[in-house]
């Protein structure tokens, strides 16, 4: 039954990269050049959105959070660094690839999900000799930002979405974002 | 009313703030329903697991294979194995499905049209993506979006970190471009 809810979840996730375009190899690109800033728009706003329900069905006592993802600073950030290089090289990531395979691109089916499976072999095998000396350093476990700087969670949830909305407003009223140059 | 949301599922591109409301309410829906995150690199992992193990398992057989990532179908693997058919759905509503390579004419203009050279560069990309995700502890979804929702440091810095780099490396590919 899990299995079947983690099937639509994972249909209803594929669709919407799909419907915001992120299965694109200039909409990805483009966010690192800010002439398009869908990718920006869209994880905000599902961020948000899941924060923001989150956090209220937690105070009503209604979900218990799963493990939130560890911060270990060193790793988070050489990981992220890393991460960056691939996504604005390639145009894509783990989930758009797959997504994008779905839609029958080629080039995501085959050496696409053949990178990502040759990444999963190297990182399986090197993980021993690489991961637990990078995870040690600063490594914070699992917490999160308003236990650690003690604030009220739902307020800070809400300063947050209003500081996204307040970014919104700046890029789609205000302008903020660059012109595409012809290729 | 309900004649403008048929048109619009099939439309071939929405809102990023209306299909990221859909993403988020998913990820509330994982967390109240399955008590999962959502997230795509994990379940590679899971994946080349159960084929390594199969094929070569005195290789697979380590720490990483055997108790980090559970090499088993998981509910990561079987939400990856949605994502995909999504993916397809999606296209379907807006009559765009179809088989094909080199799609997008701004990879052209900047590359090239030559196949290998876009094929060389998405399996590196891949490599390169399913790394940084291990060392960072989950890509866009698992860490940036659902690390993110739950206001995890961890999220952030991957977040900031995946932008500096991404910024670097196109000012080096658009050089004048950019």
């Amino acid at each position: 039954m899990n299995y079947l809810f983690a099937f639509i979840l994972g249909i209803l996730f594929g669709f919407s990269l799909n419907k915001a375009g992120l299965t694109k190899y200039h909409k990805i690109v483009n966010v690192f050049r800010f002439t398009d800033l869908a990718v920006l728009k869209f994880m905000l706003t599902a961020l948000v959105v899941a924060m923001l329900g989150l956090y209220s069905l937690r105070e009503m006592g209604l979900v218990v959070f799963p493990a939130v993802p560890a911060t270990y600073i060193t790793g988070n950030i050489i990981g992220g660094l890393i991460f960056g290089v691939g996504m604005a090289l390639a145009g894509y990531c783990p989930g758009t690839c797959v997504a994008g395979a779905g839609e029958g691109k080629l080039d995501y089916l085959i050496p696409g999900l053949l990178g990502f499976f040759s990444g999963a072999i190297l990182y399986g095998l090197t993980y021993q000799s690489v991961f637990p000396k990078i995870a040690a350093i600063a490594n914070y476990g699992n917490v999160v930002l308003p236990d650690l700087w003690n604030l009220n969670s739902i307020l800070f949830a809400l300063l947050f979405a209003l500081i996204a909305i307040f970014l919104f407003y700046l890029i789609d009223r205000a302008g903020l974002i660059r012109k595409n140059k012809s290729l | 009313m309900l004649n403008k949301i048929i048109e619009y599922i099939h439309r071939d591109e929405w809102s990023p703030y209306i299909a990221g409301i859909l993403l988020g309410v998913v990820g509330i829906a994982a967390v109240g329903i399955s008590n999962n995150l959502l997230g795509a690199s994990g379940a590679f992992e899971s994946l080349i697991g159960i084929i390594g193990k199969a094929i070569a398992p005195s290789i697979f057989s380590n720490t990483y294979f055997n108790y980090v990532v559970p090499s088993e179908i998981t509910w990561a693997v079987v939400l990856l194995i949605g994502i995909f058919f999504g993916g397809g759905l999606g296209a379907l509503t807006s009559n765009t499905w179809k088989l094909r390579v080199q799609d997008d004419e701004q990879w052209k203009a900047i590359f090239g049209p030559q196949l290998w050279k876009r094929w060389l560069i998405l399996f590196i990309g891949g490599i390169i993506l399913e790394y940084g995700a291990g060392i960072a502890g989950g890509c866009t979804s698992g860490l940036a979006i659902s690390g993110g929702m739950l206001l995890a440091p961890s999220a952030f810095l991957f977040i900031g970190s995946m932008f500096v780099s991404g910024i670097i490396t196109a000012l080096i590919i658009y050089r004048g471009r950019y």
